[in-house]
């Protein structure tokens, strides 16, 4: 009898021990979800009831006018232009980072002293804002500035970079690499370290040839790393506008303009907020679909 | 015959490093070296380092004192204090979701890892007019209309706290998982309270990523230029980086320009960060690993 009462009071004892940890959880956790959410949830639905109006961001409320903002985006070939821009452009960046920064992570993986060095040397871009470096690639790429120098220095004729579109392409991409390839080069490297070596050995030792355990090992053992690089470059190549604004400003004639950056004009800067919201859920929905999209290819791999 | 063409092999990619890193760093030098010119001198831009015959402290001077003095303040208090608003969370979120078991823990786990790949975009404009209508603030009713809320506040450089935040005390909580629970036991048995058993069994022994989460917040927050350039109107009360955003976006106006003094400002702008790389690069380098590879 008595035994049976003093675990009854070792149970309850246990069990307000575990309530006044679930409160303390709540007390401590709820503060912070509230006003992250505050700041992430409430906006992503203000968002898209936004899309279905017509608003100034200046009178009293936006009017209610339907799926006419997504109308309009999807018969307008001007708009639909932008977002392909915007999807092909972003891919082309996405595709020279990945490829790239790969490459480097092999080289990097070499074991010598400079490593380190060269390391740092090729992560320093990205420790400057966008604002800041894409100040110093317009100022090159005048018509009389180093790029053209080092065109007549090795004797072809300079260019009027500005006015191509495919030059201006072809630099915004050079600089999206240069200021994401470190991070990138880095995480490469850390997920070919993370290989075990012994792998390798066991597989020479099977007479397997280099392409072979690059098939077998390597690249399965990427797969994460890999998974990782592609699916935040996916999210962040699909929101890239301010390399274009900074660089090209969309020119020449709007030919390397994209759909985020006139999101950001019509919106920041012409307050028609309807338009912008419908247009931030297109690139945001797309954006999720792609990663989705990419995500069921690699787990489909797996099996 | 081997032994040669390895070294060879080993020589080339020597080579072909150092190009690669020059390359990369080439335009910081440009840039550092640019500012030391008068504009008259720099007119002729084509030089590939522009060394100039005479050092002209003028631009750099002008970055330190005048106009963008202010703006060189702000990023300092707004970098200090995201890093000081990140790292409590980041303890406070992660010990509470790695030691505690409660009722809806799965679903704040499932908000934290869904929030790293839901697209900023999708925010980017209702806050803008959310922030613009908060009521009761710069001349707004208490409806928010009539004014313009938190636009153009200098309060925007410290109240928004994006989810993206939330990576941190997901690196937390899974460094929290190899630490051994009896040090914490110990010290509850030692009578020790909540906030006792943080500040001295857990903040000692979790230095070494704490360090990763507080220098890779501030290196993000210094260089966040897009969040002030959208909300804030008045050099005044902006951040370097992002007063440099208008001057780069006007660089692409016709007209005299002043190449010099942005790249002192620019220069500048990346000199605190690049010293917290130069020292402590080991942790950043940790931070972006443990980000891709933990996952």
């Amino acid at each position: 009898m008595g035994e049976i009462k003093r675990t009854g009071k070792k149970e309850k004892k246990q069990r307000s021990r575990q309530e006044r940890r679930t409160r303390r959880a709540y007390k401590i956790i709820a503060p912070f979800f509230a006003y992250i959410a505050l700041w992430g949830i409430l906006p992503l639905f203000y968002g898209l009831y936004l899309g279905l109006t017509e608003y100034n961001g200046l009178s009293e409320k936006p009017v209610f006018i339907g799926l006419k903002n997504y109308m309009d985006f999807f018969t307008n070939a001007a708009y639909m232009q932008l977002l392909w821009r915007q999807i092909w452009m972003g891919a082309i960046c996405l595709f020279m980072n990945t490829i790239l920064s790969f490459l480097l992570g092999l080289a990097l993986n070499v074991p010598a002293k400079t490593r380190g060095i060269f390391r740092s040397g090729i992560y320093v871009p990205c420790i400057a804002a966008t604002s800041i470096t894409s100040a110093i690639f317009v100022v090159l790429l005048e018509p009389n500035g180093v790029m053209n120098t080092v065109l007549k220095r090795i004797g072809l004729t300079p260019v009027t970079w500005q006015y191509s579109q495919f030059w201006m392409v072809f630099w915004i991409m050079i600089y999206f690499v240069w200021k994401n390839i470190g991070p990138a080069a880095i995480i490469w490297l850390g997920g070919l370290q993370s290989i075990d070596a012994s792998l390798y050995e066991a597989a020479r030792m099977d007479g397997a040839d280099m392409f072979q355990r690059i098939r077998y090992i390597t690249i399965p053992g990427l797969r994460f790393v890999a998974s990782y690089i592609i699916l935040t470059g996916i999210i962040g190549a699909m929101q890239m506008f301010d390399v274009v604004m900074f660089i090209s400003k969309g020119n020449p004639y709007g030919k390397t303009d994209i759909l985020m950056y006139r999101l950001y004009r019509d919106g920041i800067v012409n307050f028609n907020m309807g338009m912008a919201g419908a247009e931030s859920t297109v690139i945001g929905m797309i954006t999720i679909v792609f990663s989705i999209i990419y995500f069921r290819i690699v787990l489909k791999k797996e099996d | 015959m081997h032994r040669f063409s390895k070294k060879a092999l080993r020589f080339v990619w020597f080579i072909l490093m150092a190009a690669i890193c020059i390359l990369m760093i080439y335009p910081l030098i440009y840039s550092a070296l640019g500012g030391f010119n008068s504009q008259s001198e720099f007119s002729s831009m084509g030089n590939l380092f522009p060394v100039p015959k005479k050092l002209i402290w003028n631009n750099y001077v002008f970055a330190l004192s005048s106009t963008a003095l202010r703006p060189l303040i702000n990023t300092f208090f707004r970098t200090a204090w995201y890093t000081v608003v990140v790292l409590v969370m980041t303890v406070l979120i992660g010990y509470v979701m790695a030691r505690y078991e409660f009722k809806g823990k799965q679903f704040f786990m499932v908000f934290i890892i869904v929030a790293q790949v839901i697209p900023s975009v999708l925010t980017l404009i209702p806050t803008f007019v959310m922030v613009s209508h908060i009521p009761l603030a710069g001349g707004n009713d208490l409806f928010g209309n009539g004014g313009k809320g938190l636009y153009d506040s200098q309060l925007m450089l410290f109240l928004p706290l994006s989810w993206g935040y939330l990576l941190w005390p997901f690196l937390f909580m899974q460094s929290m998982k190899s630490l051994s629970l009896s040090f914490e036991e110990a010290a509850e048995l030692d009578g020790a309270g909540f906030l006792q058993t943080i500040l001295k069994v857990i903040l000692p022994m979790q230095k070494p990523i704490l360090t990763v989460v507080a220098i890779n917040v501030a290196l993000n927050t210094w260089n966040d230029w897009m969040t002030p350039f959208l909300y804030i109107n008045s050099t005044r009360k902006t951040t370097l980086p992002a007063y440099l955003a208008t001057l780069t976006a006007s660089l692409q106006n016709y007209g005299q320009k002043d190449y010099p003094k942005v790249f002192a400002l620019a220069t500048l702008a990346i000199i605190p960060p690049l010293i917290i790389f130069l020292f402590l690069q080991k942790y950043i380098v940790q931070g972006i690993a443990s980000a891709g590879i933990k996952e």
